[in-house]
């Protein structure tokens, strides 16, 4: 998939994106990368978190290191800096924002307002704007100043007591909700009031409140609750409608895969895979009821046969088989090995001032309009000149004397 | 039920997918979206998973499907017959989106592949869930949400460290899958507003899984080195963030990070502060709050408050323990919702860990009044279940029909729509079409 000089899907809208770190900039991604022109404001004053991850020198081995995180969530998008104290510097993000059609923030709740860039202040500047905020417990309220990281939001909305085993729920040390329903949803509304303006002309104000956005994926363990009174529990990696249903060591230091049986004729296959066509008929496993009841003695047949294979021997072997296991990757395994990843070209090295840099491609396939990521993150201010004078058509002069004044710091 | 204005009212969905792809559809209906649901004769094989209505495991009991199914309307039909091919392909004129999950090349086999589709409505987005994609070496493999979570790079991550990986429960890969394809079907939309043109759309769960995976690649590019499980400890400083208090668990590292003066502060007035004002925890206080040191002492710092956090990390390692003693002992006075309130007036990003229960009773949530009541009168219940993800001014979230029964949409849809008569209805519900 080789993205070319075909029509992007999003070209033609604009995205003033104010957010920071993670949750927020992952939503402008989604739009820069199918060809939204997307511009992030930023401030040598107050520097996004991620562009001191990792925090090492700029280069190395070739490779751009300091902020390359920073650089992947941000493909695509320009980079601007502003200095938002100034008043000059909101001046011109408001020119900006009345040639724009879409406006991100995550901060908590009153900082646009106090900058004098609230919604109400934007529909001034441009009556059909579409402004996201992504406080974490919404813009008003008693604990609308309050806050929260990723990984705390997971555990608050619940989803940490739905993993890991029994009595004992697994503490994620990823910001899950800051990749998987918050950026997502956010992007989901975002496209919604887009369709919308255009069938309408109205802009609109959206409010994703990160708590309230994450604990929706609590899925039906909130009707367990509130019809039933069950409270939900992690089961570790069993499954109440699947067994077998695991994670098994295979050959190798820290090497697994996942393995699940989901119907009666997988069953069949699985055993002839396994080389025991002795299960088939083993009367404690000749059903599903069977098999939950005598998981353990399973499991340890199964563990048994996988520690003597490698995990992609397994994966073969019972995908040939057709039955569902795969290797339990690592980043290794999927930058060097996975054949998936390589012929869906899931990560691409770009050019960078400091060398190249890591870049995780497109995730959704379109038909006739491939979309490749085009530019990793921006330097700091890489494209003041472009925005300011191209888009903006402020004067050379007046573009130096902002500099010299501190309103492009 | 009330309606008002909605985001996506004039745009129709046929959904066909399976648990890879439900979610989809119900975060389009949820905006407006008009949603048919297509089931087999008999009920969605989907009414079979559980938990169900006071454990009776009939279809129209199964809570996962009612959760991922309000807003839509139902009719069955089984489209790998012919009748039931046309019928679909009659569907397909007037429809603007169909989700589906089957494996890549099942709907081309049946008849109804993109091409086929798109000669009947240039118009349609299609769009196809599925584990690896429509293209590639994995194309054909079998997966479920476990297999998802594993070949997407976070299984790996996740769970104690002597092993094994532990899975995240609740299908949080099939949401990620679902997600991405409303993504993928909106970005769709939003183009063929301005072109005029349909698309087809292909998402593949292992792609959307690797976006939650935060570094774990990039760390094996720059050093070729694979994130390890660290348990629970949190993955930047290497800490522990979660701890117990007097009802419960709260997630917030020793003391509070930046905010360690003012923990103090309030533990002192309380009497438990311990021993911590001394002076060989004065350097740490400094290094935890972000706060440079005098000239001459060991942190090295660049200013940023991870840096100074990574520098209290070389000190004695007993001091930092007997820091979280103290600090373990003050929250065990307290419950989950004082040191909420208490830590975060004082600026401090403490939160409570809640399980499903917890998050039913959270004050935050009802004074906001996110859940959302559905009524099922046939059922003899009243379900609460989660509202809206987000809140739009204009267009809000709305649950405008709760899930339907079985074909409950069968009349209005094959009969007042596309015009069957009573003997059509009784051929096709005789020879299990519908």
């Amino acid at each position: 998939m080789v993205a070319n000089k075909t029509r992007l899907l999003l070209k033609g809208i604009r995205v003033v994106d104010f957010s920071w770190v993670q949750a927020g900039p992952w939503v402008g991604r989604f739009f820069a990368n199918y060809g939204a022109e997307v511009i992030r404001i930023e401030s040598t004053l107050r520097m996004d978190w991620a562009r001191n991850v990792p925090g090492d020198p700029e280069v190395l081995n070739g490779k751009h290191h300091k902020g390359a995180l920073f650089t992947n969530v941000n493909c695509d998008k320009l980079g601007i800096t502003l200095n938002l104290k100034h008043p000059k510097a909101i001046e011109i993000a408001r020119k900006l924002i009345a040639i724009s059609d879409v406006v991100i923030d995550n901060f908590t709740a009153d900082v646009m307002e106090n900058l004098g860039l609230g919604y109400a202040d934007l529909i001034k500047i441009k009556p059909d704007i579409i402004a996201l905020s992504m406080p974490v417990f919404g813009k008003k309220g008693p604990y609308r100043n309050f806050g929260g990281y990723g990984n705390a939001i997971w555990g608050m909305a619940g989803l940490d007591s739905l993993s890991g085993n029994p009595g004992q729920p697994l503490t994620t040390s990823i910001a899950l909700a800051d990749f998987g329903p918050n950026p997502t949803h956010a992007t989901i509304a975002l496209l919604a009031a887009l369709h919308y303006r255009h069938r309408t002309g109205k802009g609109q104000f959206i409010e994703l409140a990160q708590l309230e956005s994450t604990a929706c994926w609590l899925g039906p363990s909130v009707l367990d609750y509130t019809v039933n009174r069950r409270i939900a529990t992690g089961h570790g990696n069993s499954s109440l409608y699947a067994a077998p249903h695991g994670v098994y060591r295979c050959m190798g230091d820290d090497r697994w895969c996942a393995i699940a049986v989901q119907t009666e004729q997988e069953w069949v296959s699985f055993c002839k895979a396994i080389g025991k066509q002795e299960l088939i008929d083993d009367f404690r496993f000749s059903s599903l009821a069977k098999r939950k009841g005598n998981e353990d003695q399973l499991d340890w047949i199964i563990e048994a046969w996988a520690i003597e294979r490698t995990p992609e021997e397994v994966m073969t072997r019972l995908q040939d088989a057709g039955v569902a296991a795969g290797v339990v990757e690592t980043g290794e395994d999927l930058l060097l090995h996975d054949q998936q990843a390589k012929h869906r070209e899931y990560f691409v090295t770009l050019d960078h001032p400091d060398g190249k840099a890591f870049c995780e491609n497109t995730t959704i396939a379109f038909s006739k309009t491939p979309a490749r990521v085009r530019r990793p993150g921006p330097v700091m201010g890489q494209d003041n000149e472009y925005v300011y004078k191209e888009i903006l058509g402020i004067t050379e002069e007046e573009i130096n004397q902002c500099y010299v004044d501190g309103v492009f710091d | 039920m009330k309606t008002e204005n909605r985001a996506l009212d004039d745009i129709h969905v046929l959904d066909i997918a399976g648990p890879i792809g439900v979610y989809t559809t119900k975060l389009m209906a949820d905006l407006g979206a008009d949603v048919i649901r297509i089931e087999q004769p008999g009920g969605d094989p989907m009414r079979s998973i559980g938990p169900f209505i006071e454990d009776r495991t009939q279809p129209e009991n199964s809570l996962f499907f009612i959760h991922y199914n309000t807003g839509k309307k139902s009719i069955t039909l089984n489209i790998e017959t012919e009748d039931g091919s046309k019928i679909f392909k009659k569907l397909v004129e007037n429809v603007d989106v169909i989700v589906e999950s089957f494996s890549p090349g099942f709907m081309e086999r049946i008849g109804l592949g993109y091409a086929v589709l798109r000669k009947i409505n240039p118009r349609l987005i299609l769009t196809s869930v599925t584990a690896f994609g429509q293209t590639g070496p994995y194309k054909e493999f079998k997966a479920n949400d476990l297999i998802g979570q594993a070949m997407g790079g976070i299984l790996h991550s996740l769970g104690p460290v002597e092993g094994p990986p532990t899975a995240l429960g609740g299908n949080q890969a099939y949401h990620m899958a679902s997600a991405y394809a409303a993504i993928g079907t909106l970005i769709a939309l939003a183009n063929r507003d301005v072109t005029s043109k349909g698309r087809w759309v292909d998402i593949s769960m292992q792609a959307a899984m690797i976006r939650m995976t935060e570094r774990i690649t990039l760390d094996y590019w720059l050093y070729n080195q694979n994130r390890k499980r660290i348990g629970g400890l949190e993955f930047y400083r290497g800490i522990r963030v979660s701890f117990p208090c007097r009802d419960g668990e709260v997630f917030c590292s020793a003391l509070g990070g930046a905010g360690a003066e003012a923990m103090l502060q309030w533990m002192e007035s309380e009497g438990m502060a311990g021993d911590l004002r001394d002076e060989k925890y004065a350097n740490i206080l400094k290094a935890m709050q972000g706060i440079p040191l005098a000239k001459g002492s060991q942190q090295k710092t660049t200013g940023s408050f991870a840096s100074s956090l990574m520098s209290m990390l070389n000190y004695p390692e007993e001091l930092l323990i007997h820091i979280e003693d103290v600090w373990q002992a003050f929250l065990m006075t307290h419950t989950k919702e004082e040191l909420f309130i208490g830590a975060q007036q004082r600026g401090v990003r403490l939160l409570p860990i809640n399980d499903v229960r917890g998050v039913c009773e959270d004050k935050v949530l009802n004074d906001r009044a996110f859940f959302t009541d559905i009524a099922y009168p046939e059922l003899g219940m009243v379900s609460r279940d989660t509202g809206a993800p987000y809140r739009l001014s204009e267009t809000p979230w709305q649950v405008i029909r709760r899930a339907p029964f079985i074909g409950e949409h069968n009349h209005e849809i094959y009969q007042k729509e596309l015009g069957l008569s009573d003997n059509d209805i009784k051929r096709l519900t005789d020879a299990h079409v519908i």
